[in-house]
């Protein structure tokens, strides 16, 4: 396995440009939408299959009474630990030798299970081919030596592509910096590869709590409950069948009884 | 900032119907196996009723899909700890035992009934499975209310249990059965199963606590509450306590468990999204 590759979201950087946003329709050759009117300059309000990365615009209430306006290139997180590929029945959604999360087209069958298993709502469902899409990391450029096409993109670097290893230390050195500089709540998001769904692959460094970015605060694998429910069920199986035994075995009375 | 699969009537329906096979064909295989000779006409029933059921799921699975040629990549991958996965394995398995069970319910000879009886022991596994297998599914995303039920599962399946026994019930009486111990004890079961899907729906509406508001309350209650806890589930009871002896009355009773088993997967399904 190729070292893990990862994407460095630096919101604090972001000027709300979308050029990233642009580069990836281009790239990946995604077809324009209609607009949608979002009460801000965001558009779409969320991913579609036709929008794998999206500039989301936020306007947090100070204390003071001003709005800060922030602003994050959100994109799919590429888990390593990856509700998505966990429901894909078909082996679809599969990890590419960087660590990235991918979906094989032409193995999806539609089923749509990975829809409601992202915790952050990024598979989307295409109704003209009848799969599901979501950001492939450029999987094309990656495997070419080249960085996604958001990231180049990227004019003021709030996008960085690179090794994961070194651009968590990059992250880190920068949220000491912003604090230095009077962002209290710069934080990263994902970055932490022991922290929820084993780390994300795109992480992020956001300068409010991450519930302001509408990100959840720890989202969790939704398929960590599958032993428990199964045996519940088996449990429920097992009162069902022996009702039913006692029923069925109870002769003699049963005569009367219809 | 989740989605929602966009699954709709046609998910409804194979959540219904899958519980219907499942539940119709234990409960065939338990009558056929520890009941007495009268029953053997539940134990038929419950086996044909299961086949055609099963095909109904398996086109209206595929037909949900984005596309339905590649239903088979589902084929192509075994995750046993996901329940999509598994769950279309497991419809399959169950289609071959039902097919199996329905066939040889037409033999009258003593090693065919022999075998007819074990093999579907081994099939009420799989019965079982694809009554609960498709609430553990919806209990295994991301979504609120239904990654928040730790009891969907046993519920789907206590619910699979009422609607398929009364689905035999119901056809008992469309076929004019006699009145013989076999229809009795059919809805002793069924009462016994009703019983323990009003306590597992109370336990299950606990658990969650204000995150089963989506069905409890607002737009879907009245159809929760009214469909399926009262017309679905406590009027059957209550109609089977008084009624006990008439016939109209016992399928009045089917229909109405029917038709709330149709409510549950109905809620359950639709609230989440819309």
């Amino acid at each position: 396995m190729a070292r893990t590759l990862a994407m460095f979201t630096d919101t604090s950087l972001c000027i709300g440009c979308r050029a990233c946003q642009v580069a990836c329709k281009q790239w990946n050759e995604l077809g324009a939408e209609v607009p949608e009117w979002t009460g801000s300059y965001q558009n779409h309000s969320h991913f579609t299959d036709k929008t794998y990365r999206l500039v989301r615009f936020m306007e947090d209430p100070k204390p003071s009474g001003d709005l800060a306006w922030l602003l994050m290139s959100d994109v799919c997180k590429h888990c390593a630990e990856a509700g998505c590929l966990e429901a894909c029945p078909t082996g679809a959604i599969y990890r590419t030798d960087f660590g990235t999360v991918n979906i094989n087209q032409d193995v999806c069958n539609g089923c749509r299970y990975c829809v409601s298993a992202c915790p952050f709502g990024v598979v989307s469902f295409n109704h003209e081919t009848g799969t599901v899409r979501k950001c492939t990391f450029c999987n094309d450029r990656i495997h070419n030596g080249l960085g996604p096409a958001c990231a180049k993109a990227c004019p003021t670097d709030s996008i960085q592509f690179g090794f994961r290893e070194e651009l968590v230390r990059k992250a880190a050195n920068r949220v000491e910096a912003l604090k230095a500089m009077g962002f209290k709540d710069a934080q990263l998001y994902g970055a932490d590869s022991k922290g929820f769904l084993g780390g994300l692959n795109a992480f992020f460094l956001l300068l409010a709590k991450p519930a302001t970015y509408h990100l959840p605060d720890s989202p969790r694998l939704p398929q960590r409950n599958v032993v428990v429910d199964s045996l519940l069920s088996i449990g429920s199986a097992l009162v069902v069948g022996l009702g039913a035994l006692m029923a069925f075995r109870d002769r003699g009375k049963g005569d009367a009884d219809a | 900032m989740l989605k929602t699969p966009g699954w709709e009537m046609m998910i409804v329906w194979y959540f219904f119907l899958g519980g219907i096979a499942g539940g119709a064909y234990f409960t065939a295989a338990i009558a056929d196996n520890f009941g007495g000779p009268r029953d053997g006409r539940v134990a038929r029933i419950g086996y044909l009723l299961s086949l055609p059921l099963t095909g109904l799921c398996g086109l209206l699975l595929i037909a949900d899909l984005g596309v339905p040629t590649r239903f088979l990549n589902m084929l192509g991958v075994f995750k046993f700890w996901n329940p999509m996965s598994i769950g279309a394995w497991g419809l399959g398995i169950f289609g071959l035992f039902s097919f199996i069970s329905s066939v040889l319910s037409f033999s009258t000879s003593e090693q065919m009934i022999g075998l007819r009886r074990k093999a579907s022991l081994v099939g009420s596994i799989f019965g079982f499975f694809l009554a609960a297998y498709t609430g553990v599914l919806l209990s295994n995303t991301a979504l609120p209310f239904w990654g928040d039920s730790r009891l969907m599962g046993a519920l789907f399946l206590a619910s699979g249990a009422s609607t398929g026994m009364a689905a035999i019930s119901l056809l008992l009486f469309l076929s004019g059965a006699p009145a013989g111990e076999g229809w009795g004890k059919l809805k002793k079961a069924d009462r016994y199963s009703m019983v323990f899907e009003l306590l597992v729906l109370a336990i299950f509406l606990a658990l969650l606590g204000s995150a089963a508001r989506p069905i409890t309350s607002g737009h879907f209650a009245p159809l929760f509450w009214g469909g399926l806890v009262g017309a679905g589930l406590v009027i059957p009871l209550v109609l089977e306590l008084v009624g006990q002896r008439v016939k109209a009355i016992a399928a009045v009773t089917a229909v109405l468990v029917l038709a709330g088993g149709f409510v549950l997967r109905y809620v359950v399904v639709m609230s989440t999204q819309s």
